[in-house]
């Protein structure tokens, strides 16, 4: 034969296997917020889901094959999101994806996951609409009916009465104002300042005065990340800062502030460990030579690790097939934030919170 | 009562250099520049990335603001100079082709995410009842000094009554031997130069960030309109005016009209009493409340 004749077929060779190595490896999709003010959040997402990668394919894979995570930046809007999700769906035919971090990014995100008949875990956001997204969305966190009635509960325990309410306006701030005035109501306190305030602004000095005027026994704040370090600063500009502040999922509050200004701050936040999450916490600490800088990466590396245990009892990448794996395992499937059971609509039924304060530069637990 | 008057002064420092810069270029140039407000921009960023890497503060802000002023310069002689040949509209559409390309141009750079200096994190000072940040004090006498010694070079000097000669008829003033194309690089020089120094300012106090010259747009324009576009001076008497509306619109208490104690205009309204109060001061007043050119006989 000339080497003429040998061309086509070396060729078709190399080209189907190089086709099949491609399709050999078990793809996953996560949509994370890694630039914009939740960058600090999104890129401890990415290093959970990096960690949970790492773990599953040292133990040989997924159905006998390597796992891949593709990892979209969505860019901190809906918009960025949802061009991150289509590419995901139609270029690399992902099965499930995670994400987002922002109530008002994965609530589009799932629900644009949904209607592609695609299963969206939601490993960041807690906006209490989000039970509404779809059959095929499942979060690995507890909503804000949880955490509000955490939080009201224990800032009324600490004996104020009268509060001053920040949080951004959107889904989440919205969700987490109306369950966390309820419980504050409930308790026998008052809301005597609230403000929704505008995403993105550099400067929250006039909301701020406006809540001082109310003179509140505390300030209760829910901010990512960025715009938390405004607040936090022009709060300590205005002499405001010396009033108690309380921050609900605080390790988001003061991922951005400088530890001067933070100092003294109480709050509350996702337990990032349950009991066998110590393992998760050395080997992050070993991986990345520092402490976990969210309570969010041990989420994100629970989605994961519960995508590809349902993988593997449906013994299927389809969709639907993973829908209904993820639904038998509620219940019996232990993460690092604990045991995860899910609801009728598939939410997280028990969240467990710490009680914190900032201090020395770091959350430390508060009894 | 003090702590609204200091937030008005924060503000109106905020916006005066650059309205001040706005209206002194459309007073000889006659076209609204939209891409004025990138120059604070851009300053911002050069004054945070000099001061960043080393360099002293008041050195940084010196140095943002030669090259804004070189690059006010440049463009003028660039870009907006042969823009004019064709009219003011075609110029004014040209500075907003501008504006977005120098955004994105930053944006692309940069990163979304805000630059700061890095200061010492400073307890701010208490005047009674009253709080003042440091750099809002900074700001506030830096801009009292830069526009006293801008009040001197306009009124005292020659090149500032060659400036008020040729804004005010400039084929005249060509006649009388004034050397116009000199004196417009000076007056676009100067302009820029003011506008970095205001972005760099306002740095100190909310971060570069690539948004903050379409922040600014709309107030500043405001504030140059109501001092008269053309009326240097006017522009700043137009942003304390402005400021004074932002204040006093969100420390208004209309609790009253709700039956409760303490109820506020929510703070995103701010942009629209400004504009209410600049559309019923043109209303009475079209060419800015400190017109005084006779236009008809």
């Amino acid at each position: 034969m000339s080497p003429r004749h040998l061309v086509t077929p070396l060729f078709t060779g190399l080209a189907l296997t190089l086709l099949a190595f491609q399709a050999s490896a078990v793809t996953l999709g996560a949509v994370l917020p890694l630039t914009g003010s939740s960058a600090s959040i999104g890129d401890d997402q990415r290093r959970g889901i990096e960690l949970a990668i790492a773990d599953i394919n040292a133990k040989g894979g997924v159905l006998g094959e390597p796992l891949k995570v593709t990892i979209e930046d969505s860019g901190d809007g809906a918009t960025g999101a949802l061009d991150a999700a289509t590419k995901l769906n139609t270029v690399n035919k992902v099965p499930v994806v995670l994400g987002e971090y922002s109530s008002s990014v994965s609530i589009p995100l799932g629900q644009y996951l949904v209607k592609q008949g695609l299963v969206h875990l939601n490993i960041g956001s807690s906006s209490p609409a989000i039970r509404k997204i779809g059959a095929t969305s499942y979060s690995l966190i507890g909503l804000d009916d949880l955490s509000a009635q955490f939080a009201a509960k224990d800032v009324l325990g600490m004996g104020y009465r009268k509060i001053a309410f920040i949080a951004p306006n959107g889904a989440y701030g919205q969700g987490i104002y109306e369950q966390f005035k309820k419980y504050i109501e409930a308790g026998g306190g008052s809301v005597v300042a609230q403000v929704l305030y505008t995403p993105g602004q550099s400067s929250y000095r006039r909301e701020l005065q406006q809540m001082q005027r109310s003179q509140p026994d505390v300030f209760v704040y829910s901010a990512y990340g960025q715009e938390a370090a405004v607040i936090n600063r022009e709060s300590f500009d205005l002499g405001i800062a010396k009033t108690p502040w309380y921050g609900i999922y605080l390790s988001m509050c003061t991922t951005d502030t400088p530890a001067q200004i933070a100092n003294g701050q109480l709050g509350m936040e996702v337990a990032s460990l349950g009991p066998a999450g110590k393992a998760f916490a050395s080997e992050y600490q070993k991986k990345y030579g520092f402490a976990m800088k969210s309570s969010y990466s041990s989420y994100a590396y629970d989605g994961v690790m519960l995508a590809a245990a349902a993988i593997d009892q449906a013994k299927s990448a389809d969709p639907s097939k993973i829908a209904a794996a993820i639904k038998s395992l509620g219940g019996t499937f232990d993460g690092a934030t604990g045991t995860l059971a899910l609801d009728a609509d598939g939410q997280r039924t028990e969240q467990p919170y710490d009680k914190l304060v900032y201090k020395n530069g770091a959350l430390q637990p508060r009894s | 009562m003090l702590q609204f008057l200091l937030d008005t002064l924060a503000r109106t420092a905020d916006l005066a250099l650059i309205a001040l810069g706005l209206s002194l270029v459309y007073g000889l140039a006659k076209f609204p520049n939209v891409a004025h407000v990138q120059y604070a921009m851009l300053g911002a960023f050069v004054a945070v990335a000099l001061q960043r890497s080393g360099c002293p503060l008041p050195l940084a802000m010196v140095a943002s603001c030669l090259a804004m002023g070189c690059l006010a310069v440049l463009l003028h002689i660039g870009v907006f100079r042969r823009l004019l040949r064709s009219g003011p509209a075609i110029a004014m559409i040209g500075s907003l082709a501008l504006s977005m390309i120098i955004g994105a141009l930053v944006l692309g750079f940069a990163g979304s995410s805000p630059l700061s200096y890095r200061l010492p994190i400073e307890a701010p000072l208490s005047l009674g009842e009253a709080m003042l940040a440091r750099s809002q004090l900074l700001s506030m006498l830096t801009t009292l000094v830069l526009l006293v010694l801008f009040a001197i070079v306009l009124f005292k000097t020659r090149l500032g009554r060659s400036m008020r000669a040729l804004a005010c008829n400039a084929p005249l003033a060509a006649a009388a031997g004034l050397n116009a194309d000199g004196i417009t690089y000076w007056v676009n020089f100067m302009s820029g130069a003011l506008a970095g120094l205001g972005g760099s300012l306002l740095a100190m106090n909310t971060s570069a960030y690539t948004n903050l010259g379409s922040d600014l747009l709309l107030p500043i324009f405001a504030a140059a309109i109501l001092g008269g576009l053309g009326n240097p001076l006017g522009a700043v008497l137009g942003a304390l005016l402005i400021a004074l509306t932002e204040t006093l619109v969100t420390n208004l208490n209309i609790g009253w009209l709700y039956g409760q104690a303490m109820a506020f205009i929510p703070v995103g309204y701010i942009g629209a009493a400004s504009f209410l109060m600049l559309l019923l001061a043109l209303i009475f007043r079209p060419y800015g409340l400190f017109d005084r050119e006779v236009r008809r006989v």
